[in-house]
This record gives structure tokens, C-alpha cells and sequence, in this order.
């Protein structure tokens, strides 16, 4: 099984290695531990040995390349053929940040962003010493960068021409990024631009946009602030507000009390309520065992849970009914009245004694109504009677369901869709109470002329 | 019984192993004919003569070193740093080579060494002769340390790191070189890692280290006047800690105070209370308190060096504090 070679990093900030050259030739035979090629970081000069016995092949890099780090230079064969193939991995390890860019580049080495420093991951391009398209030297100074702890000069590395600078001055460069590309003939269209230029054509770089175009527009006029994270104050500062809220309500107990009454189920809540000082500790929960029993609540004897029942009934006999009895009584029996004698009505049929109907229909004032079994409609008054039940006349209003709790009387609420009347019923009273109201109600609603007989 | 010294002890203790083991020696400054400025080691050039004893130039890297060397070729050193302040001058030796040789090695280099040396402030030596630095060692991964707390415990727990195949640093509390404690006369070892319950009790522990098992055993004694009953657990070795003896009986009081005396900040006291929150929170009826020595550089000045220690009445007014069950911040 052919094995990788590859540029080991022999250095902790290193990114890439000069290839100085192959010791061995391909498809000569190697044994592990034979020197297989010279390599130069920019700390020293080393020789890098191979890892298995076989061949070497498939060399993919010449003397004098520079190659980034993990980049696979050769490969070491059972044959002295190797795999046929060329070295596949190279030209997409080659530079991946530029594959992605729209516009072709001159042709030339990549100079990258080096790093400077064991622990930088960018550097700031204090300005460029070449100009697109000047002649440069290996030692010649390229451009000046600042990292967060100097400033220094960076040569150029290669002899050539300056094809590309591909970052501006005053922007914050990642290490490793290509910033410029020297070639070995004068270039005939060099290319000068920022990263801010590279990104906007670049539409999967537009969330990073804005942070990284702000240097490149501050470099326009002048040496630009480097870019900083955002002040973290900003999204740190609603926690302490949680945090105090959270205080308000909560009881201060011991994480031994707090398991101790979790087991036996005892609500540290009730030694709060009994006036008992916190911090609760252990010795404290004799005190909780000791507290009279929770008080069930007061009403709970003689009261039942809130209800909440609704109906549905057709509306057109209502209305039929309604119209009738506006032609036929003069003045004009109010439609509150003939809401009111069916409640009461209904309300006296399932409790069994009578009693006063206050009608609510916004925005009109609430009219009272106290009738008395047989009464006829037309005849009824208002009262100032206490009632025992309220009657919302909401068909007006868009409303369509109701559910507001049980109130100190209960209500009937009624509410309209198209033609169909919906009655809610909420109270508290004793269920056959509630089931006979409403389908008295619902009933009369339906049929109005029963109400008659 | 027969009562001896601390300082006897461990004489007795190098002693032993070095009439036990001819691989151990002594090697580090005025060891030989001073016996130390504490005299701990009085009578062995004597008896061992100079080679087994050496005086060393004073140079704390090169003598640490050169034992670091011998035991990784064979030897069994007892290097004698005089005070527990020169440890930062040792730092590499111990702790980048001593302590990582068995591990970088696979196991094929052992480091069968011991250092010897002091912690504890008011004897008036000033800031940098009275630091407790215990800490810094107990930090790095593959050292050992031992913490004896009496005659008895010095001598058992110096034979056993005399015989450990692992470096390890020995800490005495100078003060309590003249302290006098019960010793058998016959031979017998201390094990590492097995806590020393000095003292039962139901109400809280105290757990403390060195010569703060003393202050833990005095407070105890004023808060049973309280009617307060204290536990005291004597680590003896810091690494490894005996983590199930202490949180067994801090299951059983509920709450615990743990003493030592190096600074209280990023220090022992905070790596201890923090196991038994860790592993014995939902048994907990109290914080669990730190008490170590102020965040300060040890005074020269008698009276302010006397502050920045814990006190036996200091530890029983916070277990008195943390029986009661007072708040002791506001959430």
C-alpha cells in the first residue's frame, strides 16, 4: 500500500517549507529512516526521512518549491512505478482561498501572511514597499506588517515581479492567506486590490463583509484602527438581570435540606410563608414537619371549580323572533329585555327561584331586569335589583370564543358567527346547575316561542 | 510510648532507609556537618559518612539536577531544599524532568527521588523564607506530596516516600521541628493516600494539612465547650488525597472547613471544598469554607505575620458560624 509523503511542520508556526532538494530520486528504492529530502523553515534547515520501506514516487514538487505544510510531496510505493498517478492532492492544496475567487490571477509564486508570532492569527498590513508590477529581490522588503506585538518588514522571498497585491493597507490579514503573488516574468496585467474588493465579489463572504470592509475604507484616508472584536459588555449584560430577578423569588435552602424536603415532600415555600428566617437548613425542616397541615383552600367546602360550558344554536328563529316582537310591541321591546326574560327564565328553571338579569352589551351602559315568571316581555322594566347573573351580549363584537375564569356571578356570554349563536356559561355552582342553565338558555335561543307558553 | 521530635523522626526515618537501602543518599546544602540549619539531620555524616551525605554548593538547580540524574540511574535521593521558598528555583528540574520522565518514557525511567523541605510562617523569617508552596507541586501530574503533621507522621510518611518509585515532595512545617509526639520504637510505614481521621465527630469536619491538623484539633476543642462536635481528617499526602475518607464524613456532618496554610486563593483549600461540592453537594447543609493563609506577602512584622495564618480561634468562630447556619453571603 503506497504511503504519503508529506511537508512536515518542523516548526510551531510554521506554514509551509522550501523544498531544497530530493535525496533520493524516484522510484529509488528507501527504507525507513533513509533521508528523503532537505527541508528550510525560516528557523533552520533539516532533512526529513522517510517513514516506510519501498519506492519513492510520484514526486510532485521540485527543488527550491515552497510547500505548504501537510501537502503531499511524494509517495513511497511497493513499485518503483508508484500509483500512475500524478500527485492528485497538490493542486488543491495549493492555495483553496483562491479556487473560490471569480477572477483569474497572474501566474507566479504565492506569498502568504506569515505568521510572526506562536500564538497570532493575523497581522495587519502596515503598507505595501512594492508597487504592482515592480522588480523585486528574495531579500527585498515586500510590505511592513504589525502584528499585536511588533511591527516588522517581511522580504519578498522570491526574485521576480510583483504580479499581485491582493490585501490593502490597514487591513487585518489571516495568517496563511495569500497577499501577494510574485512572478518570474514582468507581468503583463498586474493586479492590485483589497480583501474588502475580493470578499464583495465573493457573495459567500458577504456575512464577514462589513468587519473586514471597515479597515479597507478607514485605509482610504489614513492609518486604520485594527479590527477588534466587538465589545463582549454588550451580550454579558442581560445576565445579571436574570440573574437578579431569579433572586427575588427563590427560597435560600442548603442543597441537603433542599434533597431532605424534596424527599419527604415537604414545600420549603410553606416556612417562608410562616414567617421562619433563611437560610433553611436541615433543623429547620422540624420546623416545616411541624406547621399545621395546608389549609385547603377556603372555598373549596361549599364552592365547586369554575366552569366553562358553551352551546351552539341556529340564530334564525332568534332573529325571526326578535323582529316579531319589535313590529308588534310599541314602544319597541328592547332586544336586552327578551335576553334578560330568557336568562332569568332559564336561570329559575334549573335553581329554582328567580331573580334579576343584568344585560351587558358594549358599548352600551348595563340595563338590569328582574322578571317574574310569566311576565310578559314587553312589560319588563329595569331594576337596580342585585343580580344573580350576568348576560354579555357580544353578537356585535368580532369575538367568537370566551374564556375568561369564573366571576363573583356567573355569566352568559353570547357571541355570533354568520348564523350561528354560541353561548358560553361561566361560573361556579354545582354542575347539574350549570348543564340546566345553559340548555334552558340555549333552548329559549332556539326556540323562542317556547318561552311563550 | 517514647516521645520524640519531628526532627528526630525524620532523622531516624533517613536513617533507617539509609542503613535498609545503600542506593539512598543525602545530597544538598549544609546537610552534612551543619545537619541542616533545623539540625533535622544531625549525626548521619557520621554515621554515613560523606559520601552518602553531600554538601552542595549553593546552587539549588545544579544540586536538584544531579539528583533528578542519580535517580534516573539508579540511586535513591533525599535532596534537602532548606527552605520550602527555593522551589521556584527548581521548577524545571522537578517539575519539566522529575516529574514527566516516567510518562515521557513509556515507564522505562523512574525517578525514585525525594525532596525534602519546609513550609510554615511565623518564625519571623520575612516573605521569602515562610511561604507555604505546597500548591505549586501538587499542581503538576506525577509528583507525589506529603504533608506529615506530627513526629509520627513525619517518620512513617518519610519511609514510605523513601521507598516510593516516584519522585516525591516531602513538606515539614518548621515550627514544628521541637514538637514532641509519640513514636514507636519499631519500624512501620505510612501509607499515601489514606486520610487520618484524628478525631470524630458529628456537627462538621475540619479537614486540615500539616500544621493546620494542630489549629483543626484546638478549634475542635473549643467548639465541644460549644457543644459542637468537629471531625478531623489529616490528609497526609495531598497527592494522592484520600477524596472517599473525606467525603465520607462530610456526608455524615453536612459541613466542612478545610485549612491549610497556603494562600487561601487558587490553593489547596479551594481544590478540596471543591471535590466535596462536587461529590457531596445534596449532603451539604452548610458552604464548605476555606481557611488558608491571607493572599498576602508573609510579613516580616511579628504581629502582622500573626494575622495572615488561620488561628484556632478563627477556625471555631467559622464552624460556629456554619452550625448555626448563618448566611454567609447574599446570594
Amino acid at each position: 500500500m503506497p504511503h504519503e509523503v508529506i511537508m512536515p511542520a518542523l516548526g510551531m508556526a510554521q506554514d509551509s517549507g522550501v523544498l531544497i532538494g530530493w535525496l533520493k530520486a524516484a522510484g529509488d528504492p528507501v527504507k525507513a529512516g533513509d533521508p528523503l529530502m532537505e527541508v528550510e523553515t525560516d528557523k533552520a534547515t533539516m532533512e526529513v526521512e522517510a517513514a516506510h520501506d519501498g519506492f519513492l514516487t510520484d514526486l510532485s514538487a521540485e527543488a527550491g518549491a515552497t510547500v505548504p505544510v501537510g501537502q503531499v510531496v511524494a509517495m513511497i510505493s511497493d513499485t518503483p512505478e508508484g500509483s500512475g498517478k500524478p500527485g492528485a492532492p497538490t493542486e488543491a492544496a495549493v492555495a483553496p482561498k483562491e479556487d473560490s475567487k471569480p477572477d483569474a490571477m497572474p501566474e507566479g509564486r504565492k506569498i502568504i501572511m506569515p505568521a510572526l508570532g506562536m500564538a497570532q492569527d493575523s497581522a495587519l498590513i502596515v503598507g505595501w514597499s512594492k508597487a504592482p508590477g515592480d522588480a523585486v529581490s528574495a531579500d527585498d522588503t515586500l510590505l511592513e506588517v504589525e502584528t499585536d506585538k511588533s511591527t516588522m518588514e517581511v522580504p519578498a522571498g522570491h526574485d521576480g515581479y510583483v504580479a499581485a497585491l491582493l490585501a490593502a493597507e490597514g487591513e487585518d490579514v489571516p495568517v496563511g492567506e495569500v497577499i501577494a503573488i510574485i512572478s518570474a516574468e514582468r507581468p503583463d496585467a498586474p493586479v492590485r486590490r483589497s480583501r474588502a474588493e475580493a470578499s464583495q465579489g465573493r457573495p459567500e463572504a458577504t456575512e464577514s463583509l462589513p468587519e473586514k470592509a471597515a479597515p479597507a475604507i478607514a485605509a482610504q484616508s489614513g492609518p486604520a484602527p485594527k479590527t477588534t472584536p466587538a465589545p463582549r459588555t454588550a451580550g454579558a449584560q442581560p445576565e445579571p438581570k436574570t440573574r437578579s430577578a431569579a433572586e427575588g423569588g427563590r427560597v435560600l435552602a442548603s442543597p441537603k435540606a433542599r434533597r431532605l424536603a424534596a424527599e419527604e415532600g415537604l414545600d420549603l415555600q410553606r416556612l417562608v410563608d410562616a414567617g421562619a428566617t433563611q437560610p433553611f437548613h436541615v433543623r429547620d425542616l422540624e420546623t416545616l414537619r411541624q406547621l399545621p397541615a395546608p389549609q385547603p383552600a377556603p372555598a373549596a367546602a361549599t364552592s365547586h371549580a369554575a366552569q366553562h360550558l358553551t352551546a351552539d344554536v341556529a340564530a334564525e328563529a332568534l332573529d325571526a323572533f326578535l323582529d316579531w316582537l319589535a313590529k308588534e310591541s310599541a314602544p319597541a321591546t328592547p332586544r336586552a329585555a327578551t335576553l334578560a326574560a330568557f336568562a332569568a327564565a332559564a336561570w329559575a328553571d334549573a335553581m329554582g327561584e328567580p331573580g334579576a338579569v343584568q344585560v351587558e352589551a358594549p358599548p352600551a351602559a348595563a340595563v338590569q331586569y328582574a322578571p317574574a315568571q310569566g311576565q310578559p316581555i314587553a312589560d319588563l322594566a329595569q331594576t337596580d335589583a342585585p343580580a344573580i347573573l350576568v348576560l354579555r351580549d357580544l353578537v356585535a363584537t368580532p369575538l367568537r370564543a370566551m374564556q375568561l375564569g369564573a366571576e363573583a356571578t356567573p355569566v352568559l356570554s353570547l357571541t355570533r358567527a354568520g348564523d350561528r349563536v354560541h353561548v358560553t356559561l361561566e361560573g361556579q355552582m354545582p354542575p347539574p346547575v350549570a348543564i340546566a342553565l345553559l340548555s334552558g338558555f340555549a333552548a329559549r335561543l332556539a326556540d323562542p316561542l317556547r318561552h311563550l307558553l | 510510648m517514647r516521645e520524640i521530635t519531628l526532627s528526630k523522626a525524620v532523622n531516624e526515618a533517613i536513617a533507617e532507609e539509609m542503613r535498609r537501602d545503600p542506593n539512598v543518599f543525602l545530597l544538598g546544602e549544609d546537610v552534612a556537618e551543619a545537619g541542616t540549619p533545623f539540625k533535622v539531620l544531625a549525626g548521619l555524616v557520621e554515621e554515613f559518612g560523606p559520601k552518602r551525605v553531600l554538601d552542595t554548593p549553593i546552587s539549588e538547580p545544579g544540586f536538584v539536577g544531579i539528583a533528578v540524574g542519580a535517580a534516573l540511574t539508579g540511586s535513591r535521593p533525599i535532596v534537602d531544599l532548606m527552605f520550602g521558598d527555593f522551589l521556584f528555583l527548581v521548577m524545571d528540574q522537578l517539575c519539566n524532568q522529575a516529574a514527566k520522565a516516567c510518562y515521557m518514557s513509556g515507564g522505562k525511567l523512574n525517578v525514585p527521588m525525594v525532596l525534602r523541605t519546609n513550609l510554615g510562617a511565623t518564625r519571623r523569617s520575612a516573605a521569602q523564607h515562610s511561604q507555604s508552596l505546597h500548591a505549586l507541586v501538587a499542581h503538576i501530574p506525577g509528583l507525589k506530596v506529603a504533608l506529615p503533621s506530627s513526629a509520627y507522621e513525619a517518620k512513617g510518611l518519610m519511609k514510605t516516600a523513601i521507598r516510593d518509585n516516584n519522585p516525591v515532595v516531602i513538606f515539614e512545617d518548621k515550627l514544628m521541628y521541637q514538637d514532641k509526639a509519640p513514636v514507636p520504637e519499631g519500624e512501620y510505614l505510612i501509607p499515601f493516600g489514606k486520610a487520618n481521621i484524628k478525631r470524630e465527630g458529628r456537627d462538621i469536619t475540619l479537614i486540615g494539612t500539616s500544621s493546620m491538623v494542630q489549629v483543626a484539633e484546638k478549634a475542635a476543642d473549643l467548639l465541644a465547650r460549644d457543644g459542637i462536635s468537629a471531625e478531623v481528617i489529616d490528609p497526609r499526602t495531598i497527592v494522592p488525597l484520600d477524596e472517599e475518607t473525606i467525603l465520607a464524613s462530610v456526608r455524615k456532618t453536612s459541613r466542612a472547613i478545610v485549612i491549610d496554610e497556603g494562600h487561601q486563593s487558587y490553593g489547596i483549600t479551594g481544590e478540596i471544598a471543591s471535590r466535596i461540592s462536587e461529590k457531596a453537594f445534596y449532603y451539604l447543609d452548610a458552604p464548605v469554607l476555606r481557611m488558608g493563609a491571607m493572599d498576602v506577602p508573609v510579613p516580616f512584622s511579628p504581629a502582622l505575620e500573626d494575622l495572615t495564618v488561620p488561628t484556632p480561634e478563627a477556625v471555631a468562630e467559622r464552624a460556629r458560624q456554619s452550625v448555626r447556619g448563618e448566611l454567609f453571603h447574599a446570594a
